[in-house]
C-alpha cells in the first residue's frame, strides 16, 4: 500500500513537471522549429541553385504531389476538375495539386492547425484570417527570392505596390490576387418608391430623413429600417442605423477608426476623438429624433438581424453591412420576384468622397513554411494566375461540362435539373487567383464592372488615390486585451442605446456613457492603439 | 391493507401532476414549434414568425431536402457505420478494460485506474490531439479517425468497473474460480450475463455520443462522402452564415442558400432517429445510471 502510495505520488509529481514543462516549452520550440525551417530551405535553396546551374530553371526531375488549402466546401466535381489540371501539370511541371477545404465549420480553428501541422503548401490567406499576424509569427514562407527564380511573371502581373502591401517587414508573404475589387459600403434603398412618391436620393442625412419620412407618411403600414446592433459589433459603431452617420463624415475607414476615434482620408495619421466631440452628441440627437418619429423599432435592441429583410420588403434601407456585390444581388431577386420593387445603391464613398478598392490581403496564397517544395508550389502558382487555358480552369471548371459562353459572350454556369452545379463560379473557392485579363465574366459581374469603373474615377481623384489605408494595418491588443473587452462590453451597454435614439435625455446619456468608458481604461486602449496606428502610417508614409 | 389518502396527499398529487405536466409541456414546445415550422411555407415564416400549428401547410421544405437525397442518404449511412462500429467496438474494450480493474487479485488496478482518470482531469490538448491523428497516425481523412478517438472515455470505463463490482459479488468469482474456471470463462460466464443494464446504458452513451458527433468530421475529413450526419447539417447552416458574412467584405457567388424552414425541416430528419430509438432503451438507461450511481 505503502509503496502503491509512493508511486501514485511519483507520477503525479512527474506529470505535473511534464506539463509545466510543455507549458513552458512551447513557444521556444515553435521558433526552433521556425529557424530550423529556415536553414533547411536555405540549404535546399543552395541545392536549388545548384541544379538551376545545371538545367537553368525548375528542377521537375520528382514528381511532387502538392497540397492546397482553400476555404469553404468542396464542389461536386472536386476530382473531375483536379484529374484535367493535373495532366497539364503533370506535363509541364511533373507536379499534382490536391485542393483540401476547410469548410465553414470551425474554419479558423482548423487554419491555424493546418499551419501548425504543415500539411499543405500553397494556402489561401486574407485579413481576415489574421494574415499579417501570423506572417509576423513565421507561418508563411518568405517569397521575394523564390518570385525571382520562379515567379517573374507572376511578379511582373502583380506589380510591386500590390506585393509590397503583402509583405511584413520588407519580406513579401503573399501573392494577392489582381482584380481590383470595391467592396464599399454604402446605402442599399427602393428606388420604385422613391419614385413613385417623388422622394430625394438619400444621399445626405437630411435627404436619409425625407425618404423615409415620404415613405412612411404614404404608406404608413410599411416598415422603414430594420436596424439591430448584429451587424455593428465591431469597436467603431453600436447600433446599424449609425452606418448612416458616414454620409457625413470622410473617414479613413468606414464608421471611422475604432474605439470612438476618428481620422479623416486625407491626414490618415492625424488622429481626433470623436466620443468626446460635440459632433457626437448632435449625432446621437440626430438619433434619437429618427428613433422618436418611428424610423426603427422600440425593440431594435434586441432585435435579431433577418438579412432577408429587404428582399422581403420588410425594409425599405439598408444603411448597414452592404457592397455594390449584394446590391447586384438584390437587383437581380426583384427582377426574377417580378412585382416591380427596385433596388437602388449609394455608395457612402460617393458622397464623402473616400472610395477605394479592397485591401491586397483580401484575397492572396502564400506558401506555407514547412513545404517541401516551394519551388514547385512558386511555379504552379505562377501557372494558375498567369496561364489563360489553367486560370480558366481552375477557376470555372471545364467549358461544356461545368459552364458554357452565352451568345452576349457573358460565363454561365450548368446546372443539374435540381439546381446544383457540378462545378460552379470559382468553384474551388480561389478567389486568390482571380485575374482581371482571364476572368470570365457572368451578367451580374457585368453590371459590377460598371459600377467598379465608376468607382475606380472617384477613387483616382483621392489623395490616396485608390489606396485601402485601413485594412493593411493589424492591430495588435495583447497589451490591453481586458481593457478592450471592456470598452466593448460599455459600448454594447451604453453607446447602443444611445446611437439607437432609445434614451430618454441623450445629454445625460452621452454622460454616462462617456464615464464608463473612462473607467473601462478607455485611455489605455487608445494610446496603445494610436502608437501602432500612427506607427502603421508612417512605415507606408499614409501623411 | 391501502394506506389511506389524507387531505395532503390528494393536495401534493394534484400539485406535482400539474408542475410535471407543465415541465413536460415546456420541453415538448419547442419541437412543436420545429415540426410545424418544418411544415410552414417559407415566407410565412418570415413574415409572420413561427407558430404551433403550420398556417400555410406546405411540404417544399421536406422536398428540397430530399430533393438530392444522394448526399444526406449517404451521411445517414456513414453515421449508422460510425454509430453501430464504435459501439460495438467500444462496449467490447470499455467491458473488458472494465472488468480487469475491477479484478482484487490484480496487484496494479490502482494505478490502472488512476492512469485512466488522468486523462479525464489533464487532456492534450486540441493541438496535440489533432497532430497525433494527422502526423503521426496519417489517419486525417480515413473513416478510422472518425470512429476511433470515441471508442473509450475514462467516464465509461470507471462507471462501467462500478457497475461490474456492485452486481458481481466477490464470493462468486471466487466459487467459480475454486471450480476451476479461468478469467475468461468468469468473465463470460459469470459477468456478462448480469451486464445487461449496464450494457445497455455505456452502449446508450456510446451510441448518442457517435450519433451526435460532428466534430471529428469537421477536423479529420477530406472528402464529404466520409462526413458524418451531424457534421453535414452543420456545414449546411454553416456554410450559409459564413457566405453571408463573407459576402460583406467581397464578391463571391452566393448559391442558393437554405431557408428557415428547410433548415428546421432537417433538423426534424436528423433527430427522427433518436427521438423513436430513445424510448425503448431510456429503461435501461436510468436503471443503469442509478446502479452505477448509488454503489459507487
Amino acid at each position: 500500500m505503502k509503496n502503491g502510495k509512493k508511486l501514485l505520488a511519483l507520477l503525479l509529481a512527474g506529470s505535473m513537471t511534464l506539463s509545466l514543462a510543455a507549458c513552458g516549452s512551447s513557444a521556444p520550440a515553435e521558433s526552433d522549429n521556425a529557424s530550423t525551417d529556415t536553414a533547411a530551405t536555405e540549404t535546399a535553396a543552395t541545392d536549388e541553385a545548384a541544379t538551376e546551374t545545371a538545367s537553368t530553371g525548375l528542377d521537375t526531375s520528382e514528381r511532387v504531389d502538392l497540397v492546397f488549402y482553400v476555404m469553404g466546401d468542396a464542389p461536386a466535381d472536386e476530382a473531375v476538375v483536379e484529374d484535367a489540371l493535373n495532366e497539364k501539370l503533370l506535363e509541364r511541371f511533373n507536379a499534382t495539386v490536391d485542393f483540401q477545404f476547410s469548410t465553414w465549420t470551425d474554419f479558423q480553428q482548423k487554419y491555424s492547425l493546418e499551419l501548425t501541422s504543415g500539411g499543405a503548401d500553397l494556402i489561401y490567406v486574407a485579413n481576415w484570417l489574421n494574415f499579417k499576424q501570423l506572417a509576423k509569427d513565421g507561418a508563411f514562407l518568405e517569397l521575394n527570392d523564390l518570385l525571382d527564380n520562379y515567379g517573374q511573371d507572376l511578379k511582373a502581373l502583380i506589380g510591386d505596390d500590390q506585393l509590397n502591401a503583402c509583405s511584413v517587414n520588407g519580406q513579401i508573404y503573399a501573392i494577392p490576387n489582381c482584380w481590383p475589387e470595391y467592396v464599399s459600403s454604402g446605402i442599399k434603398y427602393r428606388e420604385d418608391l422613391r419614385a413613385a412618391y417623388d422622394l430625394p436620393v438619400p444621399d445626405s442625412l437630411e435627404n436619409v430623413e425625407a425618404y423615409l419620412s415620404g415613405i412612411k407618411e404614404n404608406l404608413p403600414d410599411q416598415g422603414l429600417l430594420t436596424s439591430t446592433t448584429e451587424e455593428s459589433t465591431g469597436l467603431q459603431v453600436a447600433f446599424d442605423a449609425a452606418w448612416l452617420l458616414n454620409l457625413k463624415y470622410s473617414s479613413v475607414t468606414t464608421n471611422g477608426l475604432p474605439y470612438g476615434l476618428n481620422a479623416l482620408y486625407d491626414s490618415p495619421s492625424d488622429v481626433y476623438d470623436y466620443w468626446f466631440s460635440d459632433d457626437f452628441v448632435e449625432d446621437c440627437k440626430l438619433m434619437k429624433k429618427w428613433a422618436d418619429m418611428g424610423f426603427w423599432s422600440r425593440s431594435a435592441l434586441s432585435d435579431t438581424n433577418d438579412s432577408e429583410a429587404f428582399t422581403n420588403g420588410l425594409c425599405v434601407m439598408e444603411p448597414q453591412g452592404q457592397n455594390p456585390s449584394k446590391y447586384i444581388t438584390s437587383v437581380s431577386t426583384f427582377a426574377d420576384a417580378g412585382q416591380g420593387w427596385e433596388a437602388a445603391y449609394i455608395a457612402y464613398g460617393e458622397v464623402n468622397g473616400v472610395i477605394y478598392p479592397g485591401h491586397a490581403t483580401q484575397n492572396g496564397t502564400s506558401i506555407v513554411r514547412g513545404s517541401k517544395n516551394p519551388e514547385r508550389a512558386m511555379a504552379v502558382l505562377q501557372a494558375f494566375m498567369t496561364d489563360k487555358e489553367l486560370n480558366e480552369l481552375v477557376q470555372c471548371g471545364i467549358e461544356g461540362t461545368h459552364y458554357t459562353i452565352n451568345d452576349e459572350g457573358f460565363y454561365e454556369t450548368i446546372t443539374d435539373d435540381t439546381g446544383a452545379a457540378a462545378f460552379g463560379y470559382e468553384g474551388f473557392s480561389t478567389w486568390n487567383l482571380r485575374n482581371t485579363e482571364y476572368k470570365l465574366i457572368s451578367k451580374n459581374d457585368a453590371l459590377l464592372q460598371e459600377i467598379f469603373n465608376k468607382y475606380q474615377a472617384l477613387g483616382e481623384k483621392t489623395k490616396f488615390p485608390n489606396i485601402d489605408i485601413y485594412s493593411g494595418f493589424a492591430e495588435d491588443y495583447s497589451g490591453y486585451d481586458a481593457e478592450r473587452t471592456a470598452v466593448s462590453n460599455v459600448m454594447r451597454q451604453y453607446l447602443a442605446p444611445l446611437q439607437a435614439g432609445l434614451v430618454s435625455d441623450v445629454d445625460a446619456a452621452v454622460e454616462e456613457f462617456r464615464t464608463k468608458a473612462t473607467e473601462a481604461g478607455l485611455e489605455k486602449v487608445r494610446e496603445g492603439f494610436k502608437a501602432q496606428w500612427i506607427a502603421y502610417c508612417d512605415e507606408y508614409g499614409y501623411k | 391493507m391501502a394506506i389511506r389518502k389524507g387531505p395532503s396527499q390528494i393536495i401534493f398529487n394534484i400539485v406535482s401532476y400539474t408542475l410535471l405536466a407543465l415541465m413536460s409541456i415546456i420541453c415538448v414546445i419547442p419541437f412543436v414549434m420545429i415540426l410545424s415550422g418544418s411544415f410552414t411555407d417559407n415566407h410565412t415564416i418570415l413574415t409572420q414568425g413561427y407558430s404551433l400549428l403550420p398556417r400555410d401547410f406546405s411540404v417544399e421544405a421536406y422536398k428540397t431536402v430530399f430533393k438530392a437525397p444522394e448526399d444526406i442518404l449517404q451521411a445517414y449511412k456513414m453515421t449508422f457505420f460510425y454509430t453501430g462500429l464504435g459501439t460495438f467496438l467500444g462496449l467490447i474494450m470499455i467491458t473488458l478494460t472494465a472488468y480487469v480493474i475491477s479484478r482484487k487479485e490484480f496487484k496494479y488496478r490502482n494505478t490502472v485506474s488512476f492512469i485512466i482518470y488522468f486523462t479525464s482531469i489533464f487532456g492534450g490538448g486540441t493541438i496535440p490531439w489533432y497532430l497525433m491523428y494527422s502526423q503521426v497516425l496519417q489517419a486525417k481523412g480515413t473513416t478510422f479517425a472518425i470512429w476511433f478517438p470515441a471508442l473509450m472515455s475514462p467516464f465509461l470505463v470507471i462507471l462501467m468497473r462500478t457497475f461490474i463490482m456492485g452486481s458481481v459479488p466477490d464470493a462468486i468469482t471466487e466459487s467459480a474460480k475454486i471450480d476451476g474456471a479461468g478469467h475468461v470463462t468468469i468473465f463470460m460466464r459469470i459477468v456478462m450475463p448480469v451486464l445487461g443494464p449496464g450494457l445497455a446504458t455505456i452502449g446508450l452513451f456510446l451510441a448518442l455520443g457517435y450519433w451526435n458527433d460532428w466534430y471529428r468530421s469537421s477536423m479529420f475529413s477530406t472528402d464529404s462522402s466520409t462526413w458524418e450526419l451531424q457534421f453535414y447539417l452543420y456545414d449546411l447552416l454553416n456554410a450559409s452564415t459564413a457566405i453571408k458574412q463573407m459576402s460583406q467584405n467581397s464578391s463571391i457567388s452566393t448559391a442558393e442558400l437554405p431557408t428557415q424552414s428547410v433548415k428546421l425541416a432537417m433538423a426534424v430528419v436528423s433527430t427522427g432517429p433518436v427521438l423513436l430509438f430513445y424510448p425503448f432503451v431510456q429503461k435501461y438507461f436510468v436503471s443503469g445510471i442509478t446502479v452505477g450511481a448509488v454503489k459507487g
